[in-house]
């Protein structure tokens, strides 16, 4: 018997444990709007801008109560693209691709000025233009997505061809593989890769894909029912979350504080190394004006997308993206 | 003709439990309107199915899959049943061993699979290492649970026909753990897909894993759908091959009961 009302007490101390500790998102005021926001990656400093405005309250002043969801980047494009979310945040390349694959998504606020990839060396393999590339075992996640794009953008550039290399999937594993050697050069994200592996002592040759092409980089999307239908919140949307960059860019210490509170074990990582990841990233930002994206990036970027055979049609890129509500 | 009548029979109810499964499958998709990149409608996945037969880009994936599928199997079926062996005769090395093993049952297969790509490289041993692991535990405890089986009078048996270590393998352990080595092997052919998968699924460019990430990245749903039908084929395939080498090696027991 007394087993039984320990147990019964455990259950119920458990019970109330996890209602309490419940985020506020699950819980939504009835007087703001929920939105829930595939972010694309885990939890990661790389978001300050969001967290920051979670907790400077610019979200809840435009009446939306924000709750972060951190699955797949295609599965946020997907929903948003049935309507099942109405925004998400996505890498430039999903927009063209969703839109050839016929879901109705719209690309309404830039976040990132710079596409964000990079090919990193160590300073020894001698690979300071793309060229150098040539003949070297290149490692990246996979024959999809940004990186992939990102190569492939920067070889078509370059004149290099699939055949000069040798591509190597690897997974997230970048850092780890070039630091073990088994490979000559890897594809990752500026923020990211270079500064972790600077921070483990190598010298890096650092090669920009923007610094030879521009192409439409990491941003809000939307669907066209929620731009038909509701283009008030897909305005509140925007202005709290460029209010929220803006911020974040003039306050970088604030942001980086306020990360604390949305990635578990952020205070037994290296405080250095993310405050430097956060930083590089805030240099990608579009921040003149905030929020615009340039038409010449996603008129590169459906050339890339065609040339590799990731897009099935031509689309017209009007209806892909627009700057009326970053304006 | 009994027996001919009864596989006809069983054969009808799988047609038909196939076609109500595909007409509701299809029904759902047209009757709900929801859009093909999220749950595509059976004549879309039989459209993408011809169009990567044609193209051979399936064959060639699954090629590959299967191979690292058959090595994984190998390997795994080899060392579990070593190591079983090992385990059963010895008390020092099951004493020695039987903590790692049962801790390493406790680690997921996925958590592991990116260490082994930066371990051995993006190739095919990484697959074929993932595909090992996950066959190894249920094919081990079925060798141990299969030798134990084998009762100790025949041991007494064997010995006072003073049979040699060889003999007693061939003739007494071998057929008599046979019945649960060959349950094990069952369950093993089916996960070494599955460990093979998670390996093409950390990294790859090449096999069945790689073209269901091609496909959601690509928003081609149908086409992640071709790739998972293929992956059930490929499962069922071995389990019948395991299945089918069962009824031959066990022949003798079947006359015996019957």
């Amino acid at each position: 018997m007394r087993i039984k009302i320990f147990l019964l007490t455990f259950m119920i101390t458990i019970l109330a444990a996890s209602c309490s500790g419940m985020p506020s998102g699950e819980n939504p005021s009835e007087d703001l709007s929920h939105i829930r926001l595939p972010m694309g990656y885990i939890p990661n400093v790389q978001y300050a801008p969001f967290y920051l405005g979670m907790e400077k309250g610019f979200f809840v002043e435009a009446g939306i109560d924000l709750e972060f969801d951190y699955a797949f980047e295609t599965d946020g494009v997907a929903l948003v693209g049935a309507n099942e979310l109405q925004f998400s945040i996505v890498s430039g390349e999903q927009v063209p691709i969703a839109r050839a694959e016929g879901l109705p998504i719209v690309y309404v606020m830039a976040w990132y000025e710079k596409y964000p990839i990079a090919i990193i060396a160590k300073s020894e393999q001698n690979v300071k233009i793309p060229l150098d590339m040539a003949g070297k075992r290149v490692a990246l996640p996979g024959l999809f997505g940004a990186n992939y794009v990102g190569l492939r953008a920067l070889m078509g550039e370059v004149g290099l061809e699939e055949d000069d290399l040798i591509l190597e999937s690897v997974g997230f594993n970048q850092v780890e593989v070039l630091a073990a050697d088994t490979t000559d050069v890897i594809v990752g994200y500026i923020a990211n890769e270079p500064v972790q592996l600077k921070s483990l002592g190598y010298d890096l040759d650092v090669i920009l894909v923007s610094d030879y092409l521009g192409l439409v980089s990491n941003g809000l999307i939307t669907n066209e029912t929620t731009l038909a239908e509701n283009p008030d919140l897909v305005q509140r949307m925007v202005s709290a979350t460029l209010k929220s960059i803006q911020y974040a860019v003039e306050h970088p210490e604030e942001a980086f504080q306020a990360c604390f509170d949305f990635i578990e074990g952020l205070e037994n990582a290296d405080q250095e190394v993310q405050f430097e990841v956060m930083k590089t990233s805030m240099e990608l930002y579009q921040t003149d004006p905030y929020g615009y994206s340039d038409p010449a990036d996603w008129s590169n970027m459906q050339d890339v997308l065609l040339e590799m055979g990731l897009m099935k049609r031509e689309i017209n890129l009007e209806e892909a993206y627009t700057n009326e509500f970053s304006q | 003709m009994k027996d001919l009548a009864g596989t006809l029979g069983k054969l009808g109810f799988l047609l038909l439990s196939l076609l109500v499964g595909l007409l509701l499958w299809q029904g759902f998709t047209t009757f709900s309107q929801i859009p093909s990149f999220i749950f595509p409608s059976p004549e879309e996945v039989w459209i993408r199915l011809v169009i990567v037969l044609k193209d051979g880009s399936l064959l060639k994936h699954t090629l590959i899959t299967l191979q690292e599928v058959l090595l994984g199997l190998a390997l795994g079926l080899t060392a579990a049943t070593v190591t079983g062996y090992l385990l059963t005769k010895s008390r020092v090395v099951e004493r020695l061993l039987s903590p790692y093993i049962v801790a390493s049952q406790s680690i997921p297969i996925v958590a592991i699979a990116p260490l082994l790509v930066i371990w051995l490289g993006p190739g095919i041993l990484s697959k074929i290492l993932t595909s090992a692991l996950i066959v190894f535990f249920p094919v081990l405890v079925n060798t141990i649970v299969g030798l134990r089986s084998v009762p100790v009078e025949l041991y007494d048996l064997m010995k006072s026909l003073q049979a040699s270590s060889w003999q007693r393998i061939v003739k007494l352990e071998i057929p008599a753990s046979l019945p649960v080595f060959l349950g094990g092997l069952r369950i093993g052919a089916t996960l070494a897909v599955i460990g093979a998968v998670v390996g093409e699924f950390v990294g790859a460019d090449k096999g069945l894993g790689f073209l269901v990430n091609v496909g959601r990245g690509l928003y081609d749903t149908a086409l992640v759908f071709v790739a998972v039908f293929t992956l059930v084929f490929l499962a069922l395939g071995l389990y019948s091959a395991v299945v089918f080498l069962e009824n031959h090696l066990l022949s003798w027991q079947k006359r015996n009961d019957d």
